[in-house]
């Protein structure tokens, strides 16, 4: 990933990186409805602004993976902090993920006729398939997101009815709920 | 509400939101956000109206002809019934202070999360239907008359509040958003249209005296089963006293406590901590749960519940009562009790009888928290603890809602755990203390179907147990509040997932030194301590050696 990036081509997403990123926290943000986008932009404090910051922490170094020596686990990292949040919020998973290829649009405006002249339009679009992997890549973490939920759900669900049957005591049954679970769950895959 | 998406509609992919006025932005119902509504029995169990059967993604939800009438009745009753509600219906400059103080818009970014808009969508009723100049200029004065689409935004969003009250403190005139929530799904109730997850406790706890509906034996052997883990765990035989008259203390925990993980590991703690004092108190299979979920109902239901922990109280003769770690049981016995059903002229001031403190703050409800029971037995050296037990742990605490922002509880759980735990560490400051964010699933929203809601309004509070957890290995999630403890296991499960969640009482009743206890490798849950289990192939030590 990144590794066979032309030389010349990283020099000019490198140049053009502060543009190229703040341009795309800016497209984020606009994902959300116009009050919230303010907000999101305006708010500083990581902790008063949870969602801004898991953008503003994950785009500039994913960035940089994109155009330097990528590690796999990183960039899964940074995809996850990214798209963990948009998995629960109100977006389908088209457009939870779509904000990684619409950094596409973006740097197509800044650097491909940079690139043009420099008579790299193939490198460049490499780099783009390179940014549609990562786009893949996303939606990987998004569907390990919303299986985690369900996850989580279905956990709840299991262990609901014996915490509510009215004859069972609940105590005595939770001593023997990891067996229990397994078992339900055993259920569950064989039917 | 609910469609199926045309091919055209698949295709378009909106990456930008419209930009329009709330009131023309529609309000879509999702699974996922939404908890499943009340089942008509638990609805008639307690006599509310309208019981009957629907479903938030039909059209028809089953109103009444009449409701139109009914709902505006029921908001003229409620305006002048409660000054607090009508003044907060006038006074709002929008302002925006609120807007990004809740953890629910913080978390979804859904700008009808906002407080200040979440009290608009009634607040504009208000105006429409009772205001002059609401009634002539309609929407130019803010104001838009109450209709079905109108009636099921309230409900959607009612149910997207904890009541946690952050937006309040932030609010330069004082304005509760809590309290518009609780008159908002009074009216709500009007209908049949509460949530399960809240009507069914609702009924349980009348019918039985808790929200699962433990029946005496039931409540009773189970917390003998607790007794039996710490017979295993402790080496400590306890025989715990189940109403009995004339204790000098009433003991009333949330029910969370008697059936919940983690919770029942707080109840241990409790139990340990009664026996290694030798308090003269006393459980009730009738009082037996703190929380009130009829205070996510309405007021009256509150006070209905409520009742039984006076009555109780009386009937048993004690002199006090002493309350277990739970959030808005704290908001109820703080700020309602007292009026609701009291003040109990046949209680006593609550005194420690191990140190002598007079519970002053609680002079005329007479019923204190745990941890001020708790830390004020610490301050005068009167428990022999081992905080060592504890060194596995890397805590933080999690200030809960209605024991902080409620009562303003903030000093004593702090004093408690720095005492039985050596490694302590706070949140940033701004989301703790006053400043708390929700667990995201209290005021009866802890159910499953609503992971979403749970999830996004969790992200505030996992947001900073994630940076102590990344900065300095933070482990444990401790707090007061039952429903914290039940719902904080899943939203670390999400966002945090190497961090455990305890109860204050049960880090308290790990460390305690009991007397005649034996080697204790493991903690209340079974687990064992490093540092304390037994080396491998060690021969477990014998009396007569």
């Amino acid at each position: 990933m990144g590794r066979n990036l032309h030389k010349g081509l990283r020099e000019i997403l490198v140049h053009k990186k502060g543009p190229i990123v703040e341009k795309w926290r800016e497209l984020i943000h606009k994902s959300y409805p116009p009050e919230t986008a303010q907000f999101l932009k305006r708010e500083k404090d990581r902790f008063s602004n949870p969602i801004g910051s898991s953008i503003e922490d994950s785009i500039w170094p994913l960035f940089d993976q994109l155009i330097g020596e990528a590690d796999p686990s990183t960039t899964k990292k940074l995809l996850d902090n990214l798209v963990r949040v948009r998995a629960v919020q109100d977006f389908t998973p088209a457009s939870a993920v779509q904000i990684i290829f619409a950094l596409k649009q973006i740097v197509r405006k800044e650097v491909l006729p940079a690139a043009q002249k420099k008579g790299l339009l193939r490198e460049y679009l490499e780099f783009e398939s390179e940014i549609d992997r990562f786009g893949l890549l996303a939606f990987d973490v998004f569907m390990e997101c919303r299986e985690r939920v369900w996850e989580i759900k279905r956990n709840d669900l299991l262990k609901r009815p014996y915490l509510l049957a009215g004859g069972m005591c609940p105590s005595y049954m939770m001593k023997r709920g990891i067996k229990h679970l397994e078992k339900l769950k055993k259920e569950i895959t064989q039917h | 509400m609910a469609k199926e998406l045309t091919p055209q509609e698949m295709l378009r992919i909106d990456l930008t939101p419209p930009n329009k006025d709330w009131m023309d932005i529609p309000t879509v119902i999702k699974p996922g956000i939404y908890c499943y509504p009340a089942k008509p029995e638990k609805v008639e169990i307690v006599g509310m109206p309208n019981p009957h059967v629907w479903s938030p993604l039909d059209d028809d939800w089953g109103l009444p002809e009449d409701w139109k009438e009914t709902f505006l009745e029921g908001m003229r009753e409620r305006l002048n019934k409660h000054r607090s509600f009508k003044i907060f219906m006038d006074i709002c400059v929008r302002c925006g202070a609120c807007a990004d103080k809740c953890h629910f818009f913080l978390g979804s970014g859904d700008p009808k999360n906002m407080p200040v808009a979440r009290a608009e969508l009634i607040r504009s009723v208000y105006r429409g239907e009772f205001t002059k100049a609401g009634k002539i200029l309609g929407r130019l004065a803010g104001g838009r008359k109450i209709t079905e689409d109108v009636l099921k935004e309230i409900w959607y969003y009612m149910f997207q509040c904890t009541e946690c009250r952050r937006c309040s403190l932030f609010c330069p005139y004082g304005i509760d958003t809590a309290e518009v929530t609780i008159i908002g799904r009074e009216l709500i109730n009007l209908f049949g249209l509460n949530i399960n997850w809240i009507q069914e406790p609702v009924a349980n706890c009348y019918e039985t005296g808790n929200h699962l509906g433990l029946l005496p034996h039931t409540f009773k052997q189970n917390i003998e089963f607790m007794c039996m883990d710490i017979e295993d765990f402790v080496g400590v035989t306890i025989e715990p006293p189940f109403n009995k008259k004339g204790a000098e203390i009433l003991f009333v925990t949330p029910s969370g406590d008697v059936f919940a993980d983690p919770g029942i590991y707080t109840l241990m703690g409790y139990l340990l901590l009664f026996e290694h004092i030798g308090l003269d108190y006393t459980w009730s299979t009738y009082a037996s749960e703190g929380g009130n979920f009829g205070f996510f109902t309405s007021l009256d239901m509150a006070q209905r519940l409520n009742a039984k922990i006076y009555a109780e109280a009386k009937r048993l003769g004690v002199k006090w009562i002493l309350g277990g770690e739970c959030g808005h049981m704290w908001r109820v016995v703080h700020q309602y009790m007292n009026t609701f059903n009291g003040p109990p002229e046949f209680l006593e001031e609550p005194v420690n009888p191990l140190t002598g403190t007079k519970f002053e703050n609680a002079k005329s409800a007479k019923m204190i928290h745990i941890s001020e029971f708790t830390a004020d037995l610490i301050k005068h050296g009167k428990l022999k603890l081992n905080p060592k037990r504890n060194d596995h742990l890397k805590v933080t605490y999690h200030d809960s809602c209605n024991p902080s922002r409620g009562m303003g509880m903030f000093e004593e759980p702090r004093y408690i755990i720095n005492n039985v735990c050596n490694n302590f560490y706070e949140m940033p400051e701004n989301t703790i203390r006053e400043q708390t964010f929700c667990c995201g699933s209290g005021a009866g929203l802890n159910a499953g179907e609503n992971m979403e809601l749970r999830l996004r309004g969790g992200l505030p509070r996992a947001n900073a147990v994630k940076y102590v957890h990344e900065r300095f290995g933070v482990n444990m999630l401790s707090c007061v509040c039952a429903i914290d403890r039940a719902v904080l296991p899943a939203s670390m499960e999400y966002w945090v997932p190497d961090v455990n969640v305890c109860g204050v009482s049960e880090l308290v009743g790990n460390a305690l030194i009991m007397e005649g206890e034996h080697d204790r490798p493991t903690d209340l849950r079974g687990e064992e301590i490093p540092g304390f289990a037994k080396a491998e192939g060690e021969e477990e030590v014998t009396e007569d050696v």
